[in-house]
């Protein structure tokens, strides 16, 4: 017997530190922690948005939206009545997590939604069996390969497009709140007691309404296979703002309407702007010669097998936002360093010894800017630093808008000017010459970088708008720009000349913003 | 209990290092999934070289080859130690170190000690008919800071964890065994350097990954003589996640994949006296979000009979 017991004893020893290692640092829970985004009272109400500069509509009052009933109305009543004592009492715990979901704020919401279709798109096209790659058909956006190939300038543009509808569609809402000035149901009946935080800002049209809607046709034209899950988005959106108490239903479907209006005219621009050109692969011949032209020997080839015809050769033809084609030329990056010359060899060998010997840190940097192929690339990356700044800033709704109008339409001039100034130059990869890489090689050429283009753009933006955070905003953009040393796939003159021109190319994009009647 | 839990560890590394003087009894070699033990006060090494390879793989359910991977091979180096604490009770310990390499394509390889391990097998159960029931407890501990979601290249996935095994075995007076495996691994949550990532469909703004849980088994069917001096088998292998999400198309892996895979293969070990060698050899022949892997090992052995004084 005691011999028994001795060995129970002695296996229970040994085996102590497995199951309870083993126990202590599995826990069996597999959920992972994500950043809790709360509904707060914006820190200012922005009154006067209804004067800000819109982008597209000529004024804020260019869509028309009705005069609401008034707060005595009989129709008005009963929406609150119905607000009361019908929807409010039974709320679901799903209805009541929609609630705190959208509370976060409709801008942050919508922006995180189309980072997501982002990522979802983001995967080149595979070859077929003729060693082609089949080019994505918006008639037919869910067979293989999907449309669209959300890769960084495609996103620049959808977040672009995206931003300014959202802003030009709030500052005509803010226009009528104050013109109308019909306050939130529970400002109007005390019994009413919302889910939400209710700030004095006037209830009629719903911003969130007004956001959701333009956001939808936005996304819904530059998703098209994802319409029914905008939908639902769309309704949750619409539904979570009532089923809080914060706003009647009359509230919402005025929102809903100028939204879908103004996002409209905001689309009718989009479609001509030139990208519908900017797969133009006829056009690269004559850019190869060009840029021989120039005194560039050795011009980009890709690596990938079979060889895959270059990304958006013609994107930078596409129409900029903050400033012109003149504009455009006169600020592009000079000649970068020629193959073979002693510039450029010091260059190389810097990224020979990385190849060699990638130091882990290296390794973190180039992965934590990455953003490659199934991310929201990098113009994601930013709309969410952008995102997160408005929301830890107590922004409201029309100022986070106007942020990311800001930040996103100088990413999509940054992408532009660097697709212009990458097709100008036509400069091999690193990887013509032999190196690898531990992030995934793009399929366009070297010069310039665009991650360091984006990421100076939206860092000089970001911190202009948030001046407490423009170190740390220029440091993360140093860092973006680092990282594709690190990653052995651009040059470091790609990177540095990048980070200049996306700097320069950001403070266009200020100039407009101080010039919008924001005071901002 | 911590000071009695103290002095096995300390006898644990004297089993190991200190019998590097040998006197030959009985030969062992064993795996954390075999019935074979190392008797009381002796100790086994191995050095174990492996190579993986796989040219095609399965894209969720696409089989396909990549121009842009070519031929994907992994090889290690696993130094494994195993010790008797007694006749039916043993502890392994293994940590590999692993490169991966792409024939073709611009995708660096990776390189870099891997996870230590750790197995503790009891034979719970045997009867003087040949039938014999064993338990085995398992956990592992990533130690090189490799980079866990540069799928395919990376070395591992960065888990720490813990395993649950049952084992049954027959074996017949003559030699010839059958046996049977099952078990459940517990894998934790992940670290990546990212802070945003596409899993199940969504992004999680988060750097923390769920890598799913896994269940593994297999059948095998051998012969074994002289206290297992010789040993040959031919076995089924299944590893199959609990849960996980597919590749996409066109995309790369990633950790929180459900990797599933069914290995046929065989394995043989010949150690006449206290040096051997043994020889394993599979084939990956169906799978899901996994290569094709076809691979190979060999592994030295090296008994340590030495007894320990009290």
């Amino acid at each position: 017997m005691k011999n028994i017991y001795k060995k129970i004893l002695k296996t229970f020893i040994i085996l102590s530190p497995l199951g309870i290692g083993g126990g202590l640092l599995l826990s069996c829970d597999k959920t992972v922690t994500e950043p809790i985004r709360e509904a707060y009272i914006p820190a200012k109400l922005d009154e006067n948005a209804g004067s800000w500069k819109p982008y597209i509509l000529t004024s804020s009052s260019e869509v028309a939206v009705a005069a609401p009933k008034a707060t005595t109305d009989a129709a008005y009543l009963k929406e609150l009545d119905s607000l009361k004592n019908k929807i409010m009492p039974v709320l679901t715990p799903a209805n009541k997590d929609a609630i705190a979901y959208w509370g976060a704020g409709a801008v942050y919401r919508w922006n995180e939604i189309a980072r997501e279709l982002a990522a979802r798109y983001n995967i080149p096209p595979a070859s077929n069996a003729e060693g082609k790659y089949p080019v994505p058909d918006a008639a037919n956006p869910l067979a293989d390969p999907r449309f669209p190939f959300a890769n960084p300038p495609y996103t620049a543009r959808m977040l672009a497009y995206l931003s300014v509808a959202q802003y030009d569609a709030l500052v005509s809402a803010w226009n009528y709140k104050y013109k109308f000035n019909r306050k939130a149901p529970s400002k109007n009946d005390a019994t009413i007691s919302a889910l939400l935080p209710v700030s004095d800002l006037p209830s009629y049209p719903s911003e969130d309404a007004v956001v959701a809607a333009a956001s939808y046709t936005i996304l819904v034209a530059m998703f098209p296979g994802e319409v029914p899950f905008l939908e639902a988005k769309l309704a949750e959106a619409k539904n979570a703002r009532v089923w809080a108490g914060t706003n009647v239903p009359s509230d919402i479907t005025a929102g809903d309407a100028l939204g879908k209006a103004v996002a409209a005219k905001v689309m009718a621009k989009s479609r001509v702007d030139g990208m519908s050109a900017s797969n133009n692969q006829t056009l690269v011949a004559g850019q190869i010669e060009a840029a021989k032209s120039r005194g560039i020997k050795d011009t980009w080839v890709s690596q990938e097998a079979p060889a895959r015809p270059p990304m958006l050769p013609n994107y930078g033809a596409v129409a900029t936002w903050n400033f012109d084609r003149k504009t455009l030329e006169s600020i592009r990056p000079k000649m970068p360093y020629v193959v073979g010359s002693a510039e450029w060899q010091k260059e190389f060998e810097e990224l020979e010894k990385i190849n060699k010997s990638q130091t882990r840190e290296q390794a973190r940097i180039a992965n934590y800017w990455a953003d490659g192929a199934g991310s929201y690339t990098p113009p994601g990356h930013w709309t969410r630093e952008a995102a997160n700044l408005c929301h830890e800033n107590k922004f409201s709704e029309v100022a986070s808008a106007r942020t990311q109008a800001l930040v996103s339409t100088a990413l999509m001039d940054a992408g532009i000017a660097c697709w212009e100034t990458k097709y100008y130059y036509y400069t091999p990869r690193p990887q013509q010459f032999g190196l690898k890489t531990s992030v995934g090689l793009p399929n366009f050429p070297s010069y310039t970088s665009g991650h360091s283009t984006f990421s100076a753009a939206a860092a000089t933006v970001l911190g202009a708008v948030f001046p407490s955070k423009a170190t740390e905003m220029n440091a993360k953009a140093s860092e973006a720009s680092n990282s594709r040393v690190y990653g052995l796939i651009h040059f470091r003159v790609d990177c540095e000349m990048g980070l200049t021109h996306g700097k320069k190319i950001g403070e266009y994009a200020i100039a407009r913003g101080k010039a919008d009647g924001s005071g901002y | 209990m911590f000071k009695l839990y103290q002095r096995r560890m300390k006898s644990l590394i004297k089993y190991a290092l200190v019998g590097l003087v040998c006197v030959t009894s009985s030969v062992y070699a064993q795996m954390p999934h075999d019935v074979i033990y190392m008797p009381k006060k002796t100790a086994c090494l191995a050095l174990t070289y492996s190579n993986s390879s796989w040219k095609e793989y399965w894209e969720n359910t696409l089989k396909r080859e990549n121009l842009n991977i070519g031929t994907l091979t992994t090889q290690s180096v696993m130094p494994m130690v195993a010790v008797g604490l007694t006749d039916k009770l043993n502890v392994l310990v293994g940590l590999p170190y692993i490169t991966t390499n792409a024939s073709a394509g611009n995708l660096m390889g990776q390189k870099g000690i891997q996870d230590l391990s750790g197995w503790v097998k009891y034979q719970l159960a045997k009867n003087d008919k040949g039938f014999s029931i064993h338990g085995v407890l398992g956990a592992s501990i990533p130690v090189g800071n490799y980079v866990p979601d540069f799928l395919p290249m990376s070395i591992g996935l960065q888990t720490k964890t813990a395993t649950g095994r049952l084992i049954g075995n027959y074996t017949h007076k003559l030699g010839i065994y059958i046996s049977a495996h099952g078990s459940y691994m517990l894998r934790s949550k992940i670290k990546v350097d990212r802070d945003a990532y596409q899993a199940d469909n969504r992004v999680y703004n988060t750097n923390e990954v769920s890598v799913p849980n896994a269940t593994d088994a297999a059948v095998r069917l051998g012969y074994i003589k002289d206290g297992s001096r010789i040993q040959a088998e031919l076995f089924v292998e299944n590893f199959t996640c609990v849960g996980g999400d597919n590749i996409r198309r066109n995309d790369m892996p990633f950790p929180t994949n459900n990797m599933t895979s069914t290995n046929v293969g065989f394995y043989g070990k010949y150690q006449p006296k206290n040096i051997g060698f043994n020889i394993r050899v599979a084939k990956v022949v169906n799978g899901i979000n996994v290569g094709q892997a076809t691979s190979f090992s060999l592994g030295l052995l090296y008994q340590l009979n030495q007894k320990v004084k009290k």
